[in-house]
């Protein structure tokens, strides 16, 4: 009786699947440091539902095999830099699974982005580790050494192109003088992007919200041009820098702390696009994807209250 | 013209397609039970007795309101009893019902109709005709034809609902390809009650057969044909209204306020056969399908048991699923031992299987995207899972038509229609207790005031007496002795008439 | 320093005469709480709860002299609804109050009955149909199944039927939960 589309547990995997090319690129990029992330998170998000589960005395199998507590660790893991101490990852995850999930009643009733909520605590906490970012290609013994033993290597870390930007304009450098372009960034933002085209094409996620989103960033990123070019980033690195790809279509997009009707998911998107390019101009971080989408969460019951849509046979 | 489409809706294709659709005929049942409790209105009084003998097509029950149609009987036989026993509904209750024990001679009783010389027959009488007959509306509502026909006042428009409820069903389909002369007949008896111009008679585009074999009948102009994308939901009337003419029916109010009239094919030929061959409606076709059989359509006796029917058919000896209905809408059922009513338009009978398990919603939003009410059936879900009726009401549930479109699609398995048959019925319980306890808080209030204002009148009653009691005895003082004057004359007669008896 | 207190203080004053203004000019008439709990109630008026019926029990609620649980009619459901109310912790049904059983109405056994009229004075609602000396029946739809006027019969004819579901009034059942 059912239809032939996917049912839960295949979505879920749908997404994990996609996020493959963006996660080759930041392995050709960056080395192993990201496939350890994403083991190390998996693994922590699994043992730590099945301990809440069972606490909650809720079918443990069923829920750790949906797959949404290991989408949850990936997509951490992506967000993190990938030479951070191997305790990062473990704590974000627990955060968002027990404080972004299990404690608001499980699978469905988040308000929040839990992957975001953990990331967000983990930037607010350990502002040092979370902003040490690669910026070599690291061999597997090299990555291991560094996220579990905590030793450095020279010119292996430094600031994401972002930061660079943000920090130099503080300075009051001129936008001309400084290289906006990343072209590792690029390509895992590319690959995030393709992935998300997958996803749009095998309809496990609804065009509305990435469409929204990047149409947010491009109206604020023009808008702010308008006003002063000198200092503010062009349209197209905004698209091509940090999280945007990735935002768009796998964070965004998290049905749960979504909006839920059409037009509220048309409003939801732009308002984290336009958020997104005003923090990272006037906001104290380089990057505003998280805090955009866990400030837009807050606001999808009013949107939604808002965005019904027409009932047959009423006005 | 529109697009003849609707927002919403599910693209099903047909589970178990067949090469030829054909209609078995039913042998006569050996015994009927017919339920009291039709699916609208009151329960009926039976105007038999256990024991009587009743011919085919008697009238075995009725109810005092005119709203609602008779009961015949479907065969001839004895009457054997009149009792609680098990009917397809999905709360599993029994109902009274009549059993009559066929005696194999199904003799009809003499009745009376138009013959086909219906034209000069008077409105009125062809809609009594038609009420007489017990025919309600055969595409699953059951709602009375008459009462639809006497609201139908300025009606412009005829509708005949050809497209089959739900995917796997065929009953109609059988109907229009046998039977295509007492359809089109049946057309234009509505045409000339209801002076409509037009008549349309919607088909979903997949049933070549059944089209052309009306199209070769119909030699009358104000007949149209329209045919649909098969889509599930199109046999909802406000939804074909809305795909045929782009007129929306408001919520709550119907489509005779429109001046349009729709009838499903099947009740179409009941009427015809009410009016011009006078027979009341004592049997059906009913679609018997599912993976545990080839789908055929059987014509049986209304009262004939699922058992019986699912007998002709070529049923597999393994362990069944059953229910009555379509696949969607249907209800699940545990026995077979259930009387064919007028709205059984179709019996699945599958294989078991395991019921998949349901998880949480994920709010992903596709319900809203099938709903053909665009309703937020997400919404609905949560507060009827806490109860929380008001808030169902502010999300429209009464407007929800039940058709399933969001339970097929749900990725999580939720059966959410149960959720908002379940929030209808609690808030129609939740009314009704409320009325009852105004009602109650009111009668106490009353009797309250009235053990009160009985008091007050009785201690102003005793007072006036008192008043007027010394009032009087004043005035007699006044007046002298005459009181104690007269009681001692009384005692001087009294003496007197003693003295003179002695 | 000196400012910071002149402005405090009077900000304080004004807003104290702005809320003392309001509490006189839009004060509500008569207790809005006690028909509020008086909606909640089922009014059965059976005396259950022993106070002498709904509106004196919710007048003690209001006033803090009864506790939430004491309205066996009203069951489970009554007490939570009663506390959400009143803002409290909702208590189990106490059951020294009586039981908690599905609505019933009673019935009258008219071969015994002797017309006494006692069963007509007992009912809180006026459900009874009858005068002194004449066979007594009762209004099913009226009655409220408080029971009051089955210990005053003084023949026992009056007994309780339960009232069953139908197919007009079923509730179905959800998945995974039960309910009345």
């Amino acid at each position: 009786m059912y239809s032939t589309g996917f049912n839960t547990n295949q979505i879920m995997r749908q997404v994990i699947y996609a996020l493959a090319l963006g996660i080759s690129a930041s392995y050709i990029f960056f080395g192993w440091g990201i496939v350890i992330q994403i083991l190390l998170g998996v693994v922590s998000a699994l043992v730590i539902e099945a301990a809440f589960m069972a606490i909650r005395g809720r079918p443990v199998l069923e829920s750790i095999s949906d797959g949404s507590a290991v989408l949850t660790a990936v997509l951490l893991a992506i967000s993190i830099p990938s030479i951070a101490p191997w305790w990062i990852i473990v704590v974000g995850v627990a955060f968002a699974i027990i404080f972004g999930k299990q404690l608001y009643g499980g699978l469905g009733s988040n308000p929040f982005n839990p992957a975001m909520l953990g990331y967000a605590f983990l930037l607010i906490s350990y502002p040092l580790q979370m902003t040490t970012w690669p910026v070599d290609f690291s061999a597997f013994s090299q990555a291991i050494n560094i996220i579990f033993n905590a030793l450095s290597f020279d010119g292996l870390s430094g600031a994401t192109r972002l930061d660079e930007v943000k920090t130099g304009l503080s300075l009051g450098n001129n936008l001309a003088t400084m290289q906006v372009h990343s072209t590792s960034q690029a390509w895992i933002n590319a690959g995030f992007l393709v992935g998300g085209i997958y996803l749009l094409v095998r309809k496990v996620i609804f065009w509305h919200i990435p469409v929204a989103f990047l149409s947010g960033i491009i109206v604020m990123a023009l808008l702010v041009l308008i006003f002063d070019s000198q200092t503010h980033l062009p349209v197209q690195n905004h698209l091509m820098l940090g999280g945007t790809m990735l935002g768009a279509f796998f964070i965004a997009t998290d049905p749960v702390s979504a909006s839920t009707t059409p037009k509220g998911r048309l409003i939801y998107g732009f308002l984290i696009g336009v958020l997104i390019v005003v923090i990272r101009n006037y906001g104290g971080y380089p990057d505003g994807v998280a805090f955009a989408v866990l400030l837009i969460n807050m606001t999808v019951p009013l949107i939604d209250h808002f965005t019904q849509p027409k009932v047959f046979g009423r006005a | 013209m529109s697009s003849y489409s609707y927002p919403g809706g599910v693209v099903i294709a047909n589970p178990y397609p067949v090469d030829q659709v054909k209609i078995i005929q039913s042998p006569l049942p050996d015994k009927v039970v017919l339920p009291l409790q039709q699916r609208i209105g009151e329960e009926a009084k039976p105007c038999i007795e256990v024991g009587d003998r009743v011919l085919t097509g008697q009238v075995i029950a009725q109810t005092e309101d005119q709203f609602c149609v008779p009961i015949h009987a479907s065969i001839s036989g004895i009457v054997t009893a009149i009792d609680k026993q098990a009917i397809p509904h999905k709360s599993g209750l029994k109902s009274t019902c009549i059993s009559i024990e066929s005696d194999g001679k199904d003799e009809w009783i003499k009745t009376k109709g138009c013959g086909s010389d219906f034209l000069h027959c008077d409105k009125q009488t062809i809609i009594d005709y038609i009420q007489h007959s017990g025919v309600v509306g055969l595409g699953g509502a059951g709602f009375p034809s008459h009462a639809k026909l006497n609201k139908a006042i300025d009606c412009h428009t005829l509708i005949i609902n050809g497209t089959e409820c739900e995917p796997g069903m065929m009953c109609d389909e059988a109907l229009m390809q046998h039977h295509p002369r007492e359809v089109i007949r049946g057309v234009e008896i509505l045409l000339h009650i209801t002076g409509a111009q037009q008549a349309i008679i919607a088909i979903e585009d997949d049933k070549q057969e059944a089209y052309q074999s009306l199209l070769m009948f119909n030699h009358n102009d104000r007949i149209s044909f329209a045919q649909l994308p098969a889509k599930y939901t199109s046999g909802a009337e406000k939804l074909l209204i809305k795909a045929l003419l782009d007129v929306e029916i408001p919520s709550g109010g119907f489509a005779a306020d429109k001046g349009i009239l729709c009838q499903n094919v099947s009740s179409v030929k009941a009427i015809f056969d009410a009016v011009i061959d006078h027979r009341p409606l004592v049997s059906r076709i009913v679609t018997i399908t599912g993976d545990a059989l080839t789908p055929t359509n059987v014509e049986v006796r209304l009262g004939t048991s699922f058992e019986q029917v699912i007998s002709l058919t070529d049923v597999n000896n393994q362990a069944h699923d059953y229910r009555m209905g379509g696949m969607m809408m249907g209800v699940d059922i545990e026995t077979t031992q259930m009387p064919i009513c007028k709205i059984t338009n179709c019996i699945f009978v599958n294989n078991k299987t395991l019921k998949q398990p349901a998880k949480e919603c994920i709010r992903c939003n596709t319900c809203n995207t099938v709903c053909p009410i665009g309703l937020l059936p997400q919404q609905l879900y949560w507060h009827a899972k806490s109860e929380n009726i008001e808030k169902c009401t502010d999300y429209h549930l009464s407007d929800c038509i039940e058709c399933a479109c969001c339970s097929y699609v749900c990725p999580s398995n939720i059966d959410l229609v149960s959720y908002f048959s379940f929030a209808k019925a609690l808030d129609k319980k939740q009314t009704a207790d409320q009325e009852r306890i105004d009602i109650a808080r009111d009668r106490f209030e009353f009797r309250e005031y009235r053990l009160d204002r009985n008091k007050e009148e009785r201690s102003q009653m005793m007072a006036e007496k008192k008043q007027a009691l010394k009032e009087k005895m004043a005035k007699d003082k006044e007046q002298g002795l005459e009181q104690t004057d007269k009681i001692a004359q009384a005692m001087a007669r009294v003496k007197k008439t003693k003295e003179d008896n002695v | 320093m000196i400012e910071s207190v002149v402005i405090f203080s009077g900000l304080t004053l004004v807003l104290g005469l702005i809320l003392g203004y309001a509490a006189i000019r839009f004060k509500v008439k008569g207790n809005p709480l006690v028909d509020q709990i008086d909606a909640i109630l089922p009014q059965t008026q059976c005396g259950q709860c022993d106070f002498a019926g709904c509106r004196p029990y919710a007048e003690a609620l209001a006033k803090g002299e009864a506790q939430i649980n004491q309205c066996p009619p009203g069951g489970q459901e009554g007490a939570d609804a009663l506390a959400e109310l009143l803002n409290v912790e909702t208590l189990a049904l106490n059951e020294e109050h009586g039981e908690s059983n599905a609505r019933h109405v009673v019935y009258v056994d008219e071969k015994l009955c002797i017309g006494c009229t006692l069963c007509i004075q007992a009912c809180p609602v006026d459900a009874f149909v009858g005068a002194s000396k004449v066979m007594t029946t009762v209004i099913e739809e009226e009655c409220t199944g408080c029971d009051l006027c089955i210990p005053v019969c003084p023949v026992d004819c009056i007994y309780v039927r339960e009232i069953n579901p139908t197919l007009l009034t079923f509730v179905p059942t959800i998945p995974g939960e039960a309910h009345v």
